[in-house]
């Protein structure tokens, strides 16, 4: 039957899109869980705080190893509180992210 | 039985009395975790290359699984990065793909979780960082630094600088921490009730019966931990692209 087929190629091809439409929508939005968020927010927050307190001791052993000179607690209570400053802004950032990212969908 | 749940997660070696070679007189093993790492890039190059192949025209399951993933990649390097981000999508792909299917292996009984390991998901993170510098300072040359300094007056940059590269620093292991993290601990709750369900079968009587309600419980954390290993590999692989992006766009984000 010629006249019909042109009716099976359409209707075959609205169904294509249909299915393309429905896999596509919540792969590209994967909506991320409220644990999600707050692993993902814990974690920024706390390697900064683990990123700076290692510099900081890093710094305290550089100075005693190689330039003997003792500045055992300075380093690292400067590079912990700089590196939690630095936490804080992760977690800022990241939060500002999430909700950019959230936003386009509430209009 | 493997009473303690931390056991599936130990690096033991094969053949103990012949190490592979060693470095600074430290031998070195091929272990559980390189023959598993072994077989999930085996099996994601077969299953890639065996379902394609063909290139039917109205597509297999195989061949079309194959092709939503190529397709999935493709439109979320297309979102972060724009169009010129694309160069980078083998890199981006083959990222996506390993971790998949190393969490998905993973799910089989009586296998290794080799992204349960620090020591890889660090050794992938610190990669995909060390590819995002070498992008940056390519293509910016020494203007990639500009990605520490942001817009301010030049006495608060004394403190802003070091908080942006320590903050920069942190990206490898907020990235290695969330998907071993989360690899280690469903597969220990997976573990611990299965550990209860065994306890309280063998406990006899009225605990028998109740060692249906843990196994229950394994069945629905063992979807919910199908979901967590697609969406790690997808968290992986967008947070690989982000940070590709900021070294390709300086400050275009801000």
């Amino acid at each position: 039957m010629p006249p019909s087929e042109p009716d099976d190629l359409k209707r075959l091809g609205e169904r294509v899109d249909a299915a393309r439409r429905k896999s596509a929508g919540p792969d590209q939005n994967a909506e991320p869980t409220p644990i999600g968020i707050a692993f993902r927010l814990g974690t920024e927050l706390v390697s900064a705080v683990i990123v700076g307190t290692g510099l900081g001791m890093g710094i305290d052993w550089a100075f005693q190893h190689w330039a003997h000179l003792s500045t055992r607690p300075v380093g690292l209570v400067v590079m912990f509180v700089l590196g939690s400053i630095a936490g804080i802004r992760n977690v800022y950032r990241t939060s500002q992210q999430i909700s950019a990212k959230a936003a386009p969908k509430e209009k | 039985m493997a009473m303690n749940p931390m056991e599936q997660f130990e690096v033991k070696p094969f053949l103990i009395e012949h190490p592979l070679f060693s470095i600074g007189g430290h031998p070195i093993f091929f272990t559980n975790q390189a023959f598993f790492m072994v077989v999930v890039v085996l099996a994601a190059s077969l299953f890639l290359t065996l379902t394609v192949s063909k290139g039917r025209l109205v597509p297999t399951r195989g061949q079309s699984l194959a092709e939503i993933s190529y397709e999935f990649v493709g439109s979320m390097i297309n979102s972060t990065m724009g169009h010129d981000g694309l160069k980078y999508f083998p890199f981006i792909f083959t990222i996506f793909m390993f971790v998949l299917f190393s969490n998905f292996f993973g799910l089989i009984p009586y296998t290794f979780t080799i992204t349960s390991q620090i020591a890889v998901t660090f050794a992938l993170s610190c990669l995909v960082i060390g590819v995002m510098i070498f992008v940056g300072l390519k293509k910016h040359g020494f203007r990639f630094f500009s990605l520490f300094v942001p817009q301010a007056p030049w006495y608060l940059l004394i403190l802003l600088v070091p908080i942006e590269v320590i903050s920069f620093l942190t990206r490898p292991i907020s990235l290695s921490v969330r998907l071993f993290a989360n690899m280690l601990a469903g597969h220990t709750l997976l573990a611990v009730f299965a550990s209860f369900v065994v306890l309280l079968g063998a406990a006899g009587g009225v605990l028998s019966v109740v060692s249906v309600a843990p196994f229950i419980l394994i069945v629905a954390i063992f979807a919910l931990e199908m979901l967590v290993a697609g969406l790690q590999a997808y968290v992986f692989a967008i947070l690989t692209c982000i940070y590709l992006n900021e070294a390709l766009h300086l400050h275009d984000h801000h």
